[in-house]
């Protein structure tokens, strides 16, 4: 029988204490600046089976919540009072999701039986391999990116395994950090511990146990509730990452989202084959992996903020994810940043969420900015600097109810950034300018969130500067509803001057003293009609800086001169005209920028078609380097070859493969 | 002899708290607050006291009051029309604040407008470097064109934040002499004079914040001033500071940012000080009103201070008593959400309409609604016999939660307080972990209107060792502003290591942080009684991007002894996070003095307790723990130090009411504390 109401919101209560008191446990005790900096980490109870039942809210990542354990939790023969376990092996159990991500458990008993596990994930700064850090876009295997532990009892019984965290510390770059850092996990998990025995002697054995399955089935109650308020239906779209590997061609993200009664099915079929650099995103296929449905989770709980935050809203979701897709990829291929994926993949969700409720979704979020690092020289101690500067983020899309935050939100609403002032002192640089950048917001009846932008000014030689998640310098975010898209990111040395740069996605730059760089993050996709803004609304981010006089009259049709607006002109011009700023497809729900559109205009959805089909026939290791001689091939034909265009060219080029290679041939046979 | 006398204006009511030195007694007394006409209360006040009992104004030798007339400036935006002069390039500071959302799991969720719209931003080309040293002077051309466009925008205030301008403040000083040539009138700011420290939003926002009240406190202070001469007061008026303090009203004129969260503050200084006399080292104060419950964590009779606490929208950082508020008070009200579940807050009937009980046009049913439908809150005396309680139309509110939740009146009610207190339990578990501290040995001092009514609840769910019902509580606040002492702080960013090189750097920083402070006493607050310095460090590992302040000794300072200040650190760093590094490189960020002029306490008198059993004025039937009780009900007034009587039971005074849980004891201490225990208390979380 489930718990009353009023017990059930009083666990809840105490469960979400339990799971704060974990983070902030968490929080204080770390070593790492790293974690203390970007919070990324969590802490959560599971139960037995390893559905999150708790997570905080205040401290720690967003992107985790409802993670399942019970995969990993399965992979341990045996648990004893005292035990804690360890993995951070992204192929084992896909609870991690790349090795800079330690995940521990620990199983809490009553009496002689497991009752719930108190769990947590910390990133380390580093965990050994190729690169300082373990992350690059320009790794292809998974043992390049550090130093892997499989599910082990890093505790037995209240004992540390010496030598396992022997090895461990052995491979990493700073073994002083990982163990202060594993230190204040295990710390968490003893909190966590704590707590749940609290609660049991407070509610009785039975009444948790049965309330921390209500409070799942709550959430998940709901999350449908939520679900069953929107229009059924499918909802197919696609968003693409710049490169699919360093200096490659664009990668797609499909999804096709169904709604059904208070269901939701997202089928990933279409998206790329998986990847030979590391933006993989290891699910291991499992149909509700927190990792993919983190933009579902942003919407339910957008929709509705009361949305409790459990392992139980999952349950109202069921993910198709195709093997050897980068939303599945097979051993061994690298994972590290798949936090650039991750980011095009909540956008993409938030995407196809808007075509059901146009009213009450937004346009895409601005992204593309990177996390930036400093490696230099001082030059008063002559001491090597390495110092974290700003992440650079954009706002949120534009919605029917108003524009977007500008410089930051939606699914980056939780990152900080670093005061000029202490960038200048800690990182050896001097800041020229910190702001949001002009004309970078989607237009729309109510425009999308500005990006922000920066230029500073290298003083030492040989100066590294690494923009980690680089991306959207070519296809920028889309609007919706009418709404357009925001504009691209961007990456200059010498921004404006005669060796002027362009680094475009890069993510590694080595500069000498008196270069400048400029970085920025492109903006967020506009909601409605941009012609009919209120023209008190483009004065106002005309007198901002925001927009300028010629973007208010392109984009919004609204004429202001000497910062007044002229009416009759503005009523005329918008009478005649029709927004120009970026294109939009017939038809279609959502207007995307000029590259985006010259890249679909050949790579169509049948060309797409033929694609999937085509590739899914080969063997996994054979399907990125095919894609690649494909989109070469189609790159070389005649533009106003119809075959381009139609599917058949694809077929064609996949069958001369085949021929090409015998290998390839037998396994078609076979 | 004399009394000394404070007061607190709050939204609804403004305390008194009056210590009269010839019998060592404490009276106190409430009005309404008249915030249209402010002063009106303290005169009304004053007459109410000299004619009931006999407080003569010309024999007030002491007079401090906190008031919210700063913050309230703030929530209700009404404060000066700003204009903001920042470094060219920078334009974009509070717009984009620190990135972070309010709300990171909402893709809706946006930043609060800042106090200075974009466009009454304007770029000043000039620079400082992080030393200090000047690469560009001030572009007066740039000044002047500023001034034009932010005068025809209609801005009467001008604050000023340039980019290091605390490692050097010429160019503001600059930039204020332009705009002052131009013209004399308008009002400005300067960040590196409000609050000098590094990390350019917070010192700017601080800055726009300072400005933004600026007027609306000087108009309103000298209106207290006034209304004290009025009166035939003749003690210097005293206000009440975040930092638990009291300066000069004069001096508030200038200074107002440093009184924005004085009325919290002194609340936590009246629990500190009752901690301190008492005896107790680790105490959390839990002051509860309408609509919101501060807890704050005091440790061996100090509080903890903050910077970056809340105003409204924003966070300023200036020294202040860090309290967490929690949005929940006697005024929350209690719903059913569509899932059948019953919830709390966060909406509140305030203070009008009010608990549906006060039939005062609230319906909804709030927590004071359930502790009267319980037969806890009886009517006789609540607040001062100017709120009658309406067991009929609280029960109507309770009843449309019953239907939802198929509960009978008593058990909604019981619920909606169990829930309520849950939702407390949630948020002060954060703040202990947050610390590292364990909940067990702490005692709670419970104050406000409803503090006391809750106490015991959330006691029980910490496992907290004990719950202190101050004599006063009602009018803590007040009381907190009668034990303050005259303090300020001061500020240096420095940012060396911590060698013998980058200590000898900064000698020149301490002594002249050590002449501001000594001025500021002796010559703006024109204090001759002892003072005290109390010196600190902001400081750090190389590589960290957070400080932790550590307290240094003068002489450590004067003689530059790196290993005992960095040794101090170690330590300080080893007790909020439990380790620290003896191998690390240390720097200090920013050098901090404190100056304290000591102000003689009243000394309330401990009276001999005389152990026996107290007799209730009379028995009621309550509803608690799922049954009815027969509760005894007590008068405070009546209470004698070392009397004791046991849960139920409810105690009655003027200003709250007191409930005593069954399991609980009660007993009266010598200072006429009300200590609540309970047996099993600890072994419950055990």
């Amino acid at each position: 029988m489930p718990v009353d109401k009023v017990t059930l919101e009083i666990l809840k209560n105490h469960t979400r204490a339990a799971a704060e008191s974990m983070a902030y446990t968490l929080y204080r005790t770390a070593h790492s600046t790293f974690v203390k900096e970007t919070e990324d980490f969590t802490t959560g109870l599971t139960t037995p089976e390893g559905e999150t039942f708790a997570t905080p809210t205040e401290l720690g990542a967003t992107w985790f919540v409802g993670l399942n354990y019970g995969r990993a939790i399965e992979m341990i023969d045996e648990y004893r009072p005292g035990d804690i376990c360890m993995t951070n092996d992204p192929y084992s159990g896909f609870v991690c999701t790349h090795p800079p991500d330690t995940h521990i458990w620990k199983p809490v008993f009553y009496h002689d039986e497991i009752v719930a596990f108190s769990v947590g994930h910390i990133h380390n700064t580093d965990v050994g391999g190729a690169v300082p850090a373990s992350l690059s876009r320009s790794l292809t295997e998974v043992h390049q990116e550090g130093i892997r532990i499989p599910p082990t009892k890093i505790m037995s019984e209240g004992e540390i395994n010496q030598e396992i965290l022997e090895i461990f510390m052995r491979n990493v770059r700073a073994p002083e950090q990982n163990w202060g850092d594993l230190k204040a996990q295990i710390a968490a998990c003893n909190t966590g511990e704590r707590k749940v025995h609290e609660m049991i002697k407070r509610f009785g054995i039975e009444t948790f146990r049965q309330g921390v399955g209500d409070l799942l089935d709550y959430a998940e109650n709901q999350a449908r509730a939520i679900i069953r308020d929107l229009p059924d239906g499918k909802y197919d779209f696609a968003d693409y990452i710049d490169e699919d590997a360093v200096d490659g061609w664009p990668c797609r993200i499909k999804l096709s989202l169904e709604i059904n009664e208070d269901n939701l099915i997202l089928d990933f079929t279409g998206s790329d084959p998986q990847l030979e650099s590391s933006m993989n995103m290891p699910t291991g296929g499992d149909p509700r992996h927190a990792l993919v449905l983190v933009g579902v989770i942003y919407v339910l709980y957008s929709l509705d903020p009361r949305l409790y935050l459990n392992s139980g809203i999952a349950r109202a979701c069921r993910c198709i994810l195709p093997s050897g897709t980068m939303v599945n990829p097979v051993f061994p291929a690298a994972v590290g940043m798949r936090t650039l994926s991750c980011n095009r993949l909540h956008g993409l969700t938030f995407g196809a969420f808007a075509q059901a409720v146009p009213d009450r979704l937004m346009g895409a979020p601005a992204s593309g900015g990177p996390i930036m690092n400093v490696n230099t020289t001082d030059i008063k101690s002559g001491r090597r600097i390495m110092a974290a500067i700003n992440p650079m983020t954009g706002g949120s899309g534009g919605s029917a109810s108003r524009d977007g935050n500008d410089g930051s939100g939606a699914n980056q609403g939780f990152l900080k950034n670093t005061p000029v002032e202490v960038n200048e002192v800690e990182a050896g640089i001097k800041v020229h300018r910190y702001g949001l950048v002009t004309d970078s917001a989607g237009p729309g009846k109510h425009r999308g969130g500005l990006g922000t932008e920066m230029i500073f000014e290298s003083l030492a030689p040989n100066t590294k500067i690494t923009a980690r998640n680089r991306d959207r310098t070519e296809f920028s975010g889309w609007g919706i509803a009418g709404g357009k898209a925001g504009g691209a990111s961007s990456f200059l040395r010498n921004p404006n001057q005669k060796n002027e740069i362009n680094l475009g996605n890069t993510d590694i730059v080595t500069v000498d003293p008196g270069d400048l760089i400029y970085v920025s993050c492109g903006g967020a996709g506009g909601w409605g009609d941009p012609f009919t803004r209120e023209p008190s609304a483009v004065l106002k981010d005309v007198k901002c800086g925001w927009v300028t006089p010629q973007h208010a009259q392109k984009a919004y049709g609204v004429i202001i001169k000497n910062d007044m607006i002229d009416k009759p002109a503005t009523e005329l011009f918008r009478k005649k005209n029709k927004s120009k700023t970026s294109a939009v497809k017939d038809n279609t729900f959502y207007s995307v920028c000029t590259a985006q559109l010259e890249f679909e205009k050949i790579w169509t959805e049948k060309n797409y078609d033929a694609l999937t089909e085509g590739l899914c026939t080969l063997p996994v290791s054979w399907r990125f380097f095919a894609k690649h001689q494909i989109f070469s091939t189609i790159d070389k034909m005649a533009s106003d070859d119809p075959a381009r265009i139609d599917g058949t060219a694809v077929k064609q080029a996949l069958s001369e493969l085949i021929e090409k290679f015998p290998d390839l041939k037998a396994t078609e046979d076979a | 002899m004399a009394y000394r006398v404070a007061v607190d204006i709050g939204g609804t009511f403004t305390d008194f708290c009056v210590f009269d030195e010839t019998t060592n007694t404490l009276e106190t007394h409430k009005v309404l607050s008249t915030p249209g006409k402010p002063g009106s209360e303290i005169i009304l006040g004053l007459e109410e006291l000299s004619k009931r009992k006999g407080v003569n104004p010309q024999k007030i030798s002491w007079f401090s009051h906190g008031t919210t007339v700063g913050i309230n400036t703030v929530i209700q935006r009404q404060g000066a029309k700003l204009a903001l002069f920042v470094t060219a390039g920078f334009e974009d500071v509070l717009e984009l604040a620190r990135l972070k959302v309010p709300d990171p799991y909402n893709i809706f969720s946006q930043r609060p407008q800042p106090l200075v719209p974009r466009e009454r931003v304007y770029g000043i080309e000039e620079r400082i470097l992080l030393d200090g040293s000047v690469e560009k002077k001030v572009n007066i051309q740039s000044v002047k064109s500023a001034i034009k466009a932010a005068k025809a925008a209609g801005a009467d205030t001008i604050v000023v934040a340039l980019l290091h301008c605390y490692a050097n403040s010429t160019n503001e000083q600059q930039v204020k002499q332009a705009i002052k040539q131009v013209d004399d009138d308008v009002e400005v700011t300067l960040s590196s004079d409000v609050w000098p420290v590094i990390r350019e939003y917070e010192r700017t926002v601080t800055a726009t914040v300072a400005g933004y009240i600026q007027r609306r406190v000087a108009n309103y202070l000298s209106a207290f001033q006034d209304a004290l001469k009025q009166a035939g007061v003749p003690a210097l008026p005293l206000i009440g500071k975040s930092n638990g303090g009291v300066m000069t009203a004069e001096l508030g004129k200038t200074e107002p940012i440093s009184m924005l969260l004085s009325g919290t503050a002194a609340g936590v200084m009246g629990a500190a000080s009752i901690a301190q006399h008492s005896g107790r080292a680790e105490v959390i104060s839990f002051d509860v009103g309408g609509t919101s419950a501060d807890v704050a964590i005091i440790m061996d009779g100090a509080a903890a201070y903050g910077s970056g606490e809340m105003v409204g929208d924003f966070p300023i950082y200036v020294p202040t008593v860090s309290v967490t508020s929690i949005g929940e008070g006697g005024g929350s009200i209690a719903w059913v959400d569509d899932f059948g579940v019953l919830k709390v807050g966060p909406e509140s009937a305030g203070s009008t309409p009010g608990p549906a009980c006060f039939n005062n046009g609230g319906e909804k049913p709030t927590i004071t609604d359930a502790f009267v439908v319980s037969g806890l809150l009886v009517s006789d005396r609540l607040g001062y016999g100017a709120v009658n309680l309406d067991l009929k139309k609280a029960r109507a509110s309770i009843r449309s939660l019953g239907d939802k939740l198929n509960l009978r009146d008593e058990e909604v009610a019981e619920s909606i307080i169990k829930v309520a207190v849950s939702g407390m339990f949630l948020e002060t578990s954060k703040l202990f972990s947050h610390r590292g501290v364990d909940p067990r040995r702490f005692s709670m001092v419970a104050f406000g209107g409803a503090g006391p009514m809750l106490a015991c609840h959330l006691a029980k769910d910490l496992g907290l060792a004990e719950i202190i019902i101050p004599p006063t509580p009602g009018v803590l606040s007040a009381f907190g502003g009668l034990v303050a002492d005259i303090r300020n702080d001061f500020i240096r960013t420095v940012m060396v290591d911590v060698n013998n090189k980058g200590l000898k750097s900064i000698l020149m920083s301490v002594k002249t942080l050590e002449e501001e402070a000594a001025s500021w006493l002796r010559d703006e607050q024109g204090f001759k009684g002892k003072s005290e310095l109390l010196w600190s460090c902001d400081m750090r590992y190389r590589g960290q991007s957070f400080e932790i302040e550590t307290i240094v000794k003068q002489s450590w300072l004067y003689d530059s002894s790196s290993e005992q200040i960095k040794a101090a650190f170690h330590e300080a760093h080893h007790q909020v996070y439990d380790h620290s590094d003896d191998h690390a490189e240390v720097q200090i960020v920013n050098l901090r003095l404190v100056i304290v002029g000591t102000v003689p306490k009243p000394s309330l008198p401990m009276t001999k307790e005389r152990k026996s059993l107290a007799t209730p004025s009379k028995n009621v039937k309550v509803h608690v723990d799922g049954n009815h009780h027969e509760a005894a009900v007590f008068d405070r007034q009546k209470l004698c130090p070392g009397d004791h009587f046991y849960g139920p039971a409810i105690v009655l005074q003027d200003d709250t009411t007191t409930i005593v849980l069954p399991k609980f004891t009660a007993y009266v201490d010598g200072a006429k504390n009300l200590i609540l225990t309970a047996n099993g208390i600890q072994d419950a979380s055990r």
